[in-house]
C-alpha cells in the first residue's frame, strides 16, 4: 500500500504540475520575456496605457465594493440566523442559497429587462412617484447593474463562511464576557467580531476573486472596461500580442497583493478555543414583532436574490413585454424552441459530457488524495494538500488563459479539440470541493474498520473499496453532485476555451444567444431556465445528502 | 492453530522505542495475556503479530514458520478490535461472513458457520440486526463471532473488554473463558487489568516502557514477582527496604527498621550486604504474633468492609497495608500497637533498584483507589 501511494500522489502531483503550476508559469514567462529577454516592458505597458490602467482601476474598484455590500448584507444574515429561532427558518434559511443555482450572466439576461431605461424597476418607482426621470442602468450605471447582479449571486457564500464562522465561536466566550458586564454592540465588537475574523476573511477572499475576475456579468451588461473582459478579448490574439500575459500575470500578483494586505488587516489569526463547554440555549427563540422584523428581513433579502431567477424565467416566458412592469403576455414557446434549437441541443449535450468526464476525473482524484491525506504522514503531505486547495484561489479566467497560451500548437491546441482542456479545468477548478468532501468522510472512518477487513483476508485496495468507500459514498456523491452541476455551469472557461461552436457547452450556448438579435435572449433564457431547474435540483440532493456539512464545502 | 514465538522484536517510531527485544513463546491452544499499563508497547506487539506493522528487529513465528514480511491479509489471524470496528454499514451476518467471503467459502457452507459462530457467542438471534442496534457487549460479541468463524490460526484480542461496564465486563471474561475451553484456538489477550489477566490467563507476560519484565502463570508472577515494577503493577504490595544479611537457596533475611525479616528470594543476583526490599502482599500481613517476622506497629485506621477489614499501620517510619478476611465482632484497635507477622514463605525479597519504571498512567481498573491516585 505504501508503494501505491507514492505511486498515487506522484501522479496526481504530476497531473497538477502539468494542468495547474505550469500554465501558471509559462503565463509568467510569457509576461516577462520578450524575445528571449527578461523584461518589464508590458508591466509599464499596464501602468501607462490609459485604458488598460482603466480597465484595472475599474475591476478592483468593482471587486471591493462587491466584497464590502456582500459583507455587510451577509452579516447580518448570518447573525439573525445563528442566533435567533424564528418562523420558518429552515425554508428561509434553504432559501437564501437560491441564488447559488445559477451562474450570474444568465441572471443578467433578465435583469436587462428589469433595469433598462423602460424596465420594470423604472416603470415600477416612476408609477410610485419616487423618481421622475428613468436613470438609465445598463447605461451610464452599469457599473451599478454588475455590482446588483454580482452581490445578489455571491452573497450566499459569504453567508456560508460567516455562519460557520459564527458557529465556531464558543458561546461561553461572549457569557464569560457578558458575566464581565459587556453587552449589546460592544459585546459584539469586541468579542464575537474578533473571534470570527477567519470566516470574515475567507469569504472576502473568494468573493474578492471571483467578483474581480468575473466575465460573463461584464459581457452580458456590455461593461467591458474591465480587466477580465480585456483578457477575454486578448486571448483571440494572442500569437501576435502578449499584453495578455501581462494582464494575467497582473491579475494573479494584484490578487496575491490585495489577499496579502487583508490578511495583515484583518490579522487572520485563527483563534483555537482552549476548551469547548457545554453549549446552554444557543438559538433564542423570538416572537412578536421582533420574529416579525427578522422574516420581513430575511424574506427581502431572500425576494431581492431571486430577482434576477424571476427575471430570467419571466424572459423566458414572455411573449410580449415592452414598456410594462410584467410581461403583458406569456407563452411557453421559447422552452420548445429551447430544446428544439440546433446550438443548444449540442451544447446540453457537451455540457453534460464535459461535466460527466470532469466529475469522473476529480472523483478519482479527489478520493485517493483525501485518503492518502487522512491515512498516511508523508513527506509532501502539505505541499499536496496546498496544490489541491490552490484552484480555489485561482480564477477560471487565469486559467482558461494559461491553458490557451501553454498549449497552443500541441495536441491539446483548444483551436482544434477543446474537450480535453474543457475536461480538465473543470475537474481542477472544483477538486478543491470535492477533496473537502472525501476528506471529510474519510476523517470520520475510523482506521480499524479498515484494519479489521485486511485482517479477514482483504488485501488493503479492496479493504479501501469494500469498507471505507461505501462508508464515505454519501460524502463522495454530494462532492461528485457539486462538481458536475459547477461544471455544467462554468463560466470563463467555457467562453474562452470553447473556439468552435460544435463544441459550445451550455453556458457558451447562452453567451452566443444572447448575441442573436430577434429570439436570442428568449431561447438563452429557456435554456438558462432549464440549467437553474437542474442545478437545484442537484443541490438538493447534495444538501439532503450531506446535511448541515453543505456549508463546510464552501469555506476556505 | 498454530503456536506464537517472538524473538528479540523490536520497534521504533523515530527515536522513541515502542517494543524493545521483546520475546516470549505462545503454545498452541493457549490464552496468552499481555499485561501493563497504556504505552507500555502491549497493543503494538498484538498489531506486529496481526501484520499491520513491521519490526524494525527480530522474527516472529507462527509454528516456526517466519511471519515478518508476509501482509497482514495474508496471515489468517482473527483480531478483535478495541472499538469491535464493526462496519456500520453491514449487518450482523454480513459482517461476521466477510472473512468467509474472502476465503470464497460457498454460500451453503458460509451460512452454517456464521449460524454457528454467531450460536457460540449467543448472537444467532440477532443475525439481521445493524450494529448501531446492539448494545456495546452484543457488538463485543459479534467482533469475536467475526474474528473466529474464519477459523484463525490465532485470535488477537486487543482491550477488548475495556469500553464496557463493570458487570458486562465479568460476564464477557466468563464468556471468552468459554468460548476458549470450547474451541481450544490460541489466543493472544492484551489488557490493562490485571483481574481480568490474572482470572482468564493460562500465562501472562508483564509489560512495562516496551520491555516484558516477567513471564509466568497467574500464581507464580502474583506470588513471586521479579521486581518492583511486577508486584505494584500485579497488585497492593508493601515494601519493607533494607540491606541482605544472609541467604541460603530459597530464603533470604533482610535487616529492616521492623527489624530482621526472613523471605522468599525473589530474583537472581541478590548477594549479601546489597540492597533490597521485601515485599508483603496485604492480605498476607497478620495481625497478631506468630512464628517468625512478628513486629509491633500502630494501628493508624480500618475501614471494616464486611467479608475483609482494610487496615493503614505504620512501623518504623514506614505506612503499610494490611487486609484481614472475615473479621471478627471485636472493633480494630485503632490508635493502638499492635502486634503484627507474615510467614516467609509468602513474601519476597525484590531488588531495591532496578526495573521500577513508574508507569505513567493506568493502572487500571479494579485497583484500590488510593493505588491508583499514588499511580498517577
Amino acid at each position: 500500500m505504501k508503494r501505491t501511494a507514492v505511486i498515487l500522489v506522484a501522479a496526481t502531483g504530476a497531473f497538477l504540475l502539468a494542468f495547474l503550476i505550469y500554465p501558471m508559469l509559462y503565463s509568467c514567462r510569457g509576461a516577462f520575456v520578450v524575445n528571449g529577454h527578461f523584461s518589464l516592458a508590458f508591466f509599464q505597458y499596464l501602468y501607462t496605457d490609459k485604458l488598460t490602467r482603466e480597465c484595472i482601476v475599474n475591476s478592483l474598484v468593482l471587486g471591493c465594493v462587491v466584497t464590502i455590500i456582500t459583507a455587510a448584507l451577509a452579516l447580518p444574515l448570518a447573525l439573525v440566523v445563528a442566533r435567533y429561532s424564528f418562523p420558518a427558518k429552515t425554508l428561509l434559511t434553504g432559501l437564501l442559497l437560491v441564488p447559488m443555482v445559477m451562474p450570474p450572466f444568465v441572471g443578467a439576461i433578465g435583469m436587462r429587462h428589469i433595469l433598462a431605461r423602460f424596465g420594470s424597476l423604472n416603470l415600477l418607482f416612476m408609477d410610485a412617484g419616487l423618481m421622475h426621470s428613468p436613470v438609465d442602468w445598463l447605461g451610464g450605471a452599469r457599473f451599478w447593474g454588475v455590482v446588483i447582479i454580482e452581490v445578489l449571486h455571491l452573497y450566499p457564500i459569504m453567508y456560508l463562511n460567516f455562519a460557520a464562522a459564527l458557529a465556531n465561536v464558543d458561546p461561553s466566550l461572549e457569557e464569560a464576557a457578558v458575566n464581565m458586564g459587556s453587552s449589546g454592540f460592544r459585546l459584539f465588537r469586541k468579542i464575537t467580531l474578533p473571534l470570527m475574523m477567519p470566516g470574515l476573511f475567507a469569504g472576502s477572499v473568494i468573493v474578492f476573486i471571483w467578483a474581480f475576475t468575473d466575465l460573463g456579468t461584464p459581457l452580458v451588461f456590455g461593461y467591458r472596461r474591465v480587466v477580465a473582459v480585456r483578457i477575454f478579448d486578448q486571448v483571440t490574439e494572442l500569437q501576435n500580442n502578449p499584453q495578455g500575459y501581462a494582464l494575467v500575470v497582473g491579475v494573479v500578483a494584484l490578487t496575491a497583493l490585495i489577499y496579502l494586505a487583508a490578511k495583515r488587516l484583518f490579522g487572520l489569526r485563527a483563534y483555537g478555543s482552549l476548551s469547548r463547554g457545554p453549549v446552554y440555549g444557543g438559538e433564542k427563540r423570538v416572537r412578536g414583532l421582533w420574529a416579525g422584523l427578522i422574516v420581513a428581513f430575511v424574506l427581502a433579502v431572500v425576494a431581492t436574490a431571486c430577482l434576477p431567477h424571476i427575471a430570467v424565467i419571466l424572459t423566458a416566458l414572455q411573449k410580449d413585454w415592452f414598456m410594462s412592469v410584467l410581461p403583458s403576455a406569456y407563452t411557453f414557446g421559447h422552452f420548445q424552441d429551447a430544446l428544439g434549437h440546433p446550438l443548444t441541443l449540442s451544447s446540453i449535450r457537451n455540457s453534460i459530457g464535459y461535466s460527466a468526464l470532469s466529475t469522473v476525473l476529480d472523483g478519482v482524484i479527489g478520493i485517493l488524495v483525501a485518503y492518502v491525506l487522512v491515512r498516511y504522514a508523508f513527506w509532501g503531505a502539505d505541499l499536496l494538500d496546498a496544490m489541491v486547495m490552490l484552484p480555489i484561489a485561482i480564477p477560471g479566467l487565469v486559467l482558461a488563459f494559461g491553458y490557451v497560451a501553454t498549449f497552443s500548437g500541441t495536441v491539446l491546441d483548444p483551436r482544434e479539440n477543446p474537450v480535453p482542456l474543457l475536461v480538465i479545468a473543470y475537474a481542477l477548478r472544483r477538486l478543491p470541493y470535492m477533496v473537502r468532501a472525501a476528506y471529510a468522510g474519510f476523517q470520520q472512518v475510523n482506521v480499524q474498520l479498515e484494519e479489521a477487513a485486511i485482517n479477514l483476508g482483504s488485501p488493503p485496495l479492496r479493504a479501501m473499496r469494500r469498507v471505507t468507500v461505501p462508508l464515505v459514498s454519501a460524502n463522495l456523491i454530494a462532492g461528485g453532485i457539486l462538481v458536475f452541476s459547477f461544471a455544467m455551469l462554468e463560466v470563463s472557461d467555457s467562453l474562452i476555451l470553447a473556439m468552435k461552436e460544435r463544441f459550445y457547452p451550455i453556458t457558451k450556448g447562452i453567451y452566443v444567444l444572447i448575441q442573436r438579435i430577434e429570439d436570442g435572449p428568449y431561447i438563452a433564457s429557456a435554456l438558462g431556465v432549464w440549467a437553474m431547474v437542474f442545478l437545484a435540483l442537484s443541490l438538493v440532493a447534495a444538501g439532503a445528502l450531506l446535511g448541515r456539512r453543505l456549508g463546510q464545502l464552501f469555506r476556505v | 492453530m498454530v503456536s506464537v514465538s517472538l524473538r528479540g522484536v523490536t520497534k521504533r517510531y523515530g527515536e522513541t522505542v515502542a517494543v524493545e527485544n521483546v520475546s516470549f513463546e505462545v503454545s498452541k491452544g493457549e490464552l496468552f495475556f499481555l499485561l501493563g499499563p497504556s504505552g507500555c508497547g502491549k497493543t503494538t506487539i498484538l498489531r506486529l503479530i496481526a501484520g499491520f506493522m513491521q519490526p524494525d528487529e527480530g522474527a516472529i513465528h507462527f509454528d516456526g514458520r517466519p511471519i515478518v514480511g508476509v501482509p497482514p491479509h495474508r496471515r489468517n489471524t482473527g483480531m478483535v478490535f478495541q472499538s469491535y470496528a464493526l462496519w456500520p454499514h453491514m449487518n450482523v451476518a454480513e459482517n461476521v461472513a466477510y472473512g468467509l467471503r474472502e476465503r470464497h467459502i460457498e454460500r451453503h457452507q458460509r451460512e452454517q458457520r456464521v449460524e454457528a459462530a454467531l450460536r457460540t457467542v449467543h448472537m444467532a438471534q440477532y443475525r439481521d440486526r445493524m450494529p448501531n442496534q446492539l448494545s456495546g457487549g452484543q457488538q463485543q460479541r459479534v467482533a469475536l463471532a467475526r474474528a473466529l468463524v474464519i477459523e484463525p490460526d490465532v485470535v488477537l484480542l486487543d482491550e477488548p473488554l475495556s469500553n464496557l461496564d463493570a458487570r458486562l465486563r465479568l460476564e464477557m471474561r466468563r464468556e471468552i473463558h468459554r468460548i476458549h475451553a470450547e474451541t481450544g484456538i490460541t489466543m493472544l489477550y492484551v489488557t490493562h487489568d490485571q483481574k481480568e489477566a490474572l482470572s482468564m490467563a493460562q500465562r501472562l507476560a508483564v509489560m512495562s516502557m516496551g520491555r516484558v519484565e516477567q513471564v509466568g502463570d497467574p500464581r507464580s508472577v502474583y506470588r513471586r514477582p521479579v521486581n518492583r515494577f511486577v508486584a505494584e503493577f500485579i497488585g497492593e504490595a508493601n515494601m519493607i527496604a533494607g540491606a541482605l544479611l544472609s541467604s541460603s537457596d530459597k530464603f533470604g533475611t533482610v535487616r529492616t527498621p521492623l527489624g530482621d525479616l526472613r523471605a522468599t528470594l525473589g530474583a537472581d543476583g541478590l548477594h549479601s550486604g546489597t540492597q533490597a526490599v521485601c515485599m508483603v502482599r496485604p492480605e498476607c500481613l497478620r495481625l497478631g504474633g506468630g512464628r517468625e517476622n512478628v513486629f509491633r506497629a500502630r494501628v493508624e485506621s480500618s475501614i471494616y468492609l464486611g467479608e475483609v477489614e482494610q487496615f493503614v499501620l505504620s512501623a518504623g517510619g514506614i505506612e503499610l497495608r494490611a487486609i484481614q478476611s472475615n473479621p471478627g465482632f471485636e472493633p480494630a484497635p485503632v490508635g493502638r500497637e499492635a502486634q503484627v507477622h507474615f510467614d516467609g514463605e509468602d513474601a519476597v525479597l525484590l531488588p531495591a533498584e532496578g526495573a521500577v519504571h513508574a508507569p505513567a498512567e493506568g493502572r487500571g481498573a479494579g485497583l484500590p483507589p488510593e493505588a491508583q491516585g499514588a499511580a498517577k
